[in-house]
């Protein structure tokens, strides 16, 4: 008999060990297909996966477009989404497991989607803006706005193939208290050489002239930076690591005007510029202990509960030109969304990517602020987005793209050799020159790599 | 005969979850990572070229990865002298000395131990922070300070985590060592009493000695947790930053898997694993002594 006991307990134990291994896949999906009864489930039965990173606009609006997907098609969404999306479809996607459409963007910290772009993983949908939107008589290429299908966001390869569909967008810029420079009497500077005079003006008030959240917000800083200093060409050039590219004049005035804003940026900024205390430099700008700082429209949401100094007002400026008169650029932020070439239902897949720009899903979408690249959305903008949006309307160029995309490098990356060296440069343990060192033997090794 | 057979089947069907999943979930991932370190694939890609030892000739020449080795190796010894000697200290003073609310200490030291290490990288987030912190405001006080320390800051960052990691540790050295010091009979420290001998001298002729094991088992507990907690705790608080200055190599290694080197970071992992077994070999070799019987 007690042999028996012992027996069935060594069982139980075997069995509760077994489960807790087994129990690692938790699943995060919330399933829609509840929502589309039976009238369409006779229709078809597919059903596509849609993973989508949930950011500052909330998950909401992805469970009702998904929703007005299944209404209109009849084809049913499973729907995941979660704040770090790398660790939930990550796992599975090791595994073989892909989501039929991926929405996340490049430049997080995971680098999941660079990652596909590295290891040619993604599937061609450059077929999809020739189709017609789901419900509507009109084609996705006359919705999406003007240049947005043609960066390097979404044809990596340079090979005029789209890979990535642009999805919200978000002109970024410099963000400052307009109440202040209100009260000071302080004009916004419209050249740099005006910035460097506020910033002597500010400082005998003590306050600073510049701010960054972390390294990581130079980077739409510097794209348009390029842009202003040696337009369109230059900045196709050095994107793509062109020889000798950092040794022009026009890299020159690039990389003195990020040494000589480091000197004007408040110097506690370096010890909070991380991913757990980067709110805190923003909150500079809130306090009014420094005027700019480079982010994106996101900010207004970000900061909302955050306490502020009298009278704060945000206000957001392109970047000031190198000349009297040059050219002045905002660097337009965008997400993108991906169908990976493992996945099972690829056509239904470009369907949902198509339906994402229909007149609905826009609407949906941009209630909870997140802005379709499609044609004509900012006049439909109200509030604070009204002012961010028109910025380009306000004589702003439009910058777009990024750093050409190259094989995997160890201990190279265009954040840790570009901007990362910022943190030091505020704080006097690096020379300029030695950044720029930095650049260019990362930027040969980049070259040398290029994904074509 | 027959009762021998079937004790021997049940011993088999008790061992059998515990080996099975021991080998499932360590053994086998554990030579994974070996093999995977001999080849270059990203993370999602099913291809995968075998490279043999190209990626740790690529490690040596590596920066970075050397900065972040500097650094976890600089935390190792530093967190585990000064962790060491304060639990020491502490636990010897709380079981040998009769000192008013012992055990109101007790708990105080332990409680940063049950804490996560999110939990402490917020706390100490607020300590540190260069405007209305917590530490610069106590140092203001008393000397006037025009600009505020940056305790964050590229100088100062491996200084301040140290300062965490041993705060978060202290506690559960202290108790293991409490555990093994009330153990040690009173009469020893009575006749060393009347031999004349001071408090002192007892820590270290009486306590230290008898204890010897125990210490030995911590010190290899040291070296194993102090890496990985010094991953957690700059995941938590630094991010690596700022400009690496605080990378440590399990954080180099993970970013190196986000950058789409998966066997780069295999590699990496290689090197972490085989430091930290000669590590603690040759800590335990250093410190065998006959062990002291009471």
């Amino acid at each position: 008999m007690k042999k028996v006991i012992s027996l069935a307990l060594a069982a139980s134990m075997a069995l509760s060990l077994a489960a807790c291994g087994g129990a690692g896949s938790s699943s995060a999906a919330t399933d829609s297909a509840a929502a589309t009864g039976e009238g369409a489930a006779a229709a078809e039965a597919t059903t596509i996966k849609v993973a989508a990173i949930e950011t500052a606009y909330g998950t909401e609006m992805w469970q009702k477009v998904a929703d007005a997907f299944t209404a209109q098609t009849g084809i049913n969404v499973e729907l995941t989404t979660d704040k770090n999306l790398e660790d939930v479809i990550g796992p599975s996607m090791q595994g073989g497991d892909y989501p039929d459409v991926i929405h996340l963007a490049t430049g997080r910290e995971a680098a999941l989607t660079e990652q596909f772009i590295k290891g040619n993983l993604i599937a061609d949908i450059t077929d999809v803006l020739s189709m017609n939107v789901p419900g509507e008589d009109v084609k996705v290429s006359d919705k999406i706005a003007g240049g947005f299908t043609e960066t390097s966001l979404t044809n990596p390869y340079n090979d005029g193939k789209t890979y990535l569909a642009p999805m919200f967008y978000s002109p970024c810029g410099l963000f400052y208290n307009a109440g202040l420079l209100k009260e000071k009497g302080w004009e916004v500077p419209t050249t740099w050489d005006e910035m460097w005079e506020l910033g002597d003006k500010a400082l005998e008030e003590g306050i600073y002239l510049f701010t960054y959240p972390t390294t990581g917000y130079f980077d739409a800083f510097f794209y348009a930076l390029m842009y202003s200093t040696g337009g369109p060409e230059f900045f196709e050039k050095a994107t793509h690591y062109e020889e000798g590219i950092w040794d022009t004049p026009e890299a020159q005035t690039c990389f003195d005007i990020v040494t000589k804003l480091a000197q004007y940026t408040n110097p506690i900024t370096p010890a909070q510029a991380n991913d757990q205390d980067f709110t805190q430099n923003q909150q500079l700008v809130l306090d009014n202990k420094a005027i700019f700082m480079p982010n994106g429209t996101w900010i207004v949401g970000e900061m909302a509960e955050a306490p502020r100094a009298d009278g704060f007002e945000w206000g957001m400026t392109a970047l000031p030109a190198v000349s009297e008169g040059g050219d002045r650029y905002s660097y337009t932020w965008f997400e993108q969304c991906w169908i990976p070439s493992g996945a099972e239902h690829q056509d239904a897949a470009k369907q949902f990517i198509a339906f994402l720009y229909s007149d609905t899903a826009c609407q949906i979408f941009a209630e909870s602020g997140a802005i379709q690249p499609v044609l004509g959305i900012a006049d439909t903008l109200e509030g604070d987005n009204k002012l961010f949006y028109s910025i380009y309307d306000n004589g702003a160029k439009a910058a777009m793209g990024n750093f050409a995309a190259f094989t995997a490098i160890p201990g190279v990356e265009v954040r840790t050799a570009f901007f990362d060296p910022v943190n030091s440069l505020v704080s006097g343990s690096i020379t300029e020159q030695q950044w720029i060192d930095g650049v260019k033997s990362a930027s040969d090794q980049m070259r040398a790599n290029i994904i074509e | 005969m027959n009762k021998n057979k079937g004790r021997s089947r049940f011993l088999v069907l008790c061992l059998a979850p515990a080996t099975i999943l021991f080998f499932v979930f360590m053994i086998i991932p554990t030579l994974n990572v070996f093999r995977m370190s001999l080849f270059e694939r990203g993370a999602y890609s099913p291809n995968e070229t075998f490279v043999g030892l190209k990626n740790f000739q690529m490690l040596i020449t590596d920066t970075q990865f050397i900065r972040s080795m500097q650094n976890m190796i600089l935390l190792v010894v530093i967190v585990t002298i000064i962790t060491f000697g304060f639990a020491l200290v502490f636990a010897a003073i709380l079981t040998r000395e009769k000192i008013k609310g012992q055990n109101f200490f007790r708990i105080v030291f332990y409680i940063p131990n049950i804490l996560s290490v999110v939990v402490i990288a917020g706390i100490f987030s607020a300590i540190y922070k260069p405007e209305n912190g917590m530490l610069n405001s106590i140092i203001g006080l008393f000397t006037t300070m025009t600009d505020p320390i940056l305790w964050k800051g590229e100088t100062l960052v491996i200084p301040s985590l140290i300062i965490a990691m041993v705060w978060q540790a202290i506690g559960y050295y202290m108790v293991m060592y409490m555990a093994s010091m009330s153990a040690v009979p009173e009469s020893l420290y009575e006749s060393a009493n009347l031999d004349g001998a001071g408090r002192v001298t007892q820590f270290f002729q009486i306590t230290i000695p008898l204890i010897w094991t125990n210490i030995r088992t911590t010190l290899t507990f040291f070296i194993i947790s102090t890496i990985n907690m010094a991953f957690l705790f700059v995941k938590a608080m630094t991010s690596g930053g700022p400009n690496g200055a605080s990378d440590v190599a399990l954080n180099y290694m993970y970013s190196q898997k986000d950058a789409g080197l998966y066997g780069y970071s295999m590699a990496i992992g290689v090197v972490i694993f085989l430091f930290s077994f000669a590590l603690s070999a040759i800590v335990n070799k250093a410190t065998d002594r006959e062990p002291l019987e009471f």
